[in-house]
């Protein structure tokens, strides 16, 4: 997917939330379409079972307007985090500029959080993405359970984000911590626009 | 780098965070967009004109070299 088409004059950024099945990414879309102004708001498309779990994915897309002379697009995408739905998680990926990896603070997720985190690295790579250089944020999720029920951010930290790339605690439910993922992983996603390799069509 | 979210009890007014963010990443695109060069360039100075020939230039009487180029062909 091209970040930057100089020709029409558009930025599209296509941002993907990961993680293991209910860590929050679908409440994230849920709280940033909430927050949309009236006349910015699109339509989310989420297809859910009827146990309200992902079935195939979450799309959210996000008209920002022309800034800077660029007509500006967002589009987030959740993938579904049961383990069945591989094939879906790699066709969501495709095209990814930017992800967000949404992890589940409880402590008995630990393990979940782990195999989703190789799931996504093995999914860009056959995509012919590179893991070590993707812009990627975390987000520790759920950091209002209480505190015997969680793991504390510097062990999930330490855990989790070996490529220490920039974290935040959430609380996605509420909406906390949701906004500046968001920020945080565009910034990332933008920053390669200056880069000598990015893309350009 | 821990960053604590400012929002816990989404209290703030709707649209307030999104604003934010828009302003935020409106700010980002504008320093990329510039340090790409793809600002719009401003407008070229206007190219010179070839001046206008002088009557001293000009050939007057083409139907007569005309007929001398075919006098001496011949």
């Amino acid at each position: 997917m091209s970040v930057v088409n100089y020709g029409t004059r558009e930025i599209t950024c296509k941002i993907v939330y990961y993680g293991p099945g209910r860590s929050g990414k679908t409440t994230n879309l849920q709280h940033i379409y909430s927050q949309l102004p009236e006349e910015r708001k699109g339509k989310m498309v989420s297809l859910a079972t009827e146990t309200d779990r992902t079935l195939f994915f979450d799309f959210l897309p996000l008209d920002l307007g022309t800034i800077s002379g660029f007509a500006t697009r967002f589009q987030l995408y959740t993938v579904p985090g049961q383990v069945y739905y591989a094939a879906t998680r790699k066709l969501v990926l495709q095209g990814v500029d930017g992800v967000v990896f949404v992890a589940d603070s409880q402590s008995r997720q630990l393990a979940e959080n782990i195999e989703s985190l190789q799931d996504l690295h093995a999914n860009l790579a056959e995509e012919g993405f590179d893991p070590r250089t993707i812009p990627l944020v975390m987000q520790y999720n759920k950091r209002d359970l209480p505190a015997g029920e969680i793991s504390s951010i510097e062990d999930l930290d330490e855990t989790l984000n070996f490529r220490d790339v920039p974290y935040f605690s959430g609380t996605a439910i509420t909406g906390g911590g949701v906004f500046e993922t968001l920020r945080s992983v565009a910034s990332l996603v933008l920053s390669r626009l200056s880069a000598p390799a990015a893309k350009e069509s | 780098m821990a960053n604590e979210s400012k929002k816990e009890d989404g209290s703030e007014e709707e649209g307030g965070e999104f604003a934010d963010f828009m302003a935020d990443i409106s700010h980002e695109i504008a320093q990329r967009v510039e340090s790409l060069g793809t600002k719009v360039k401003p407008p070229r100075e206007e190219k010179k004109k070839t001046p206008a020939p002088t009557d001293a230039g000009l050939i007057a009487e083409w139907p007569n070299i005309a007929d001398r180029m075919i006098e001496e062909v011949r």
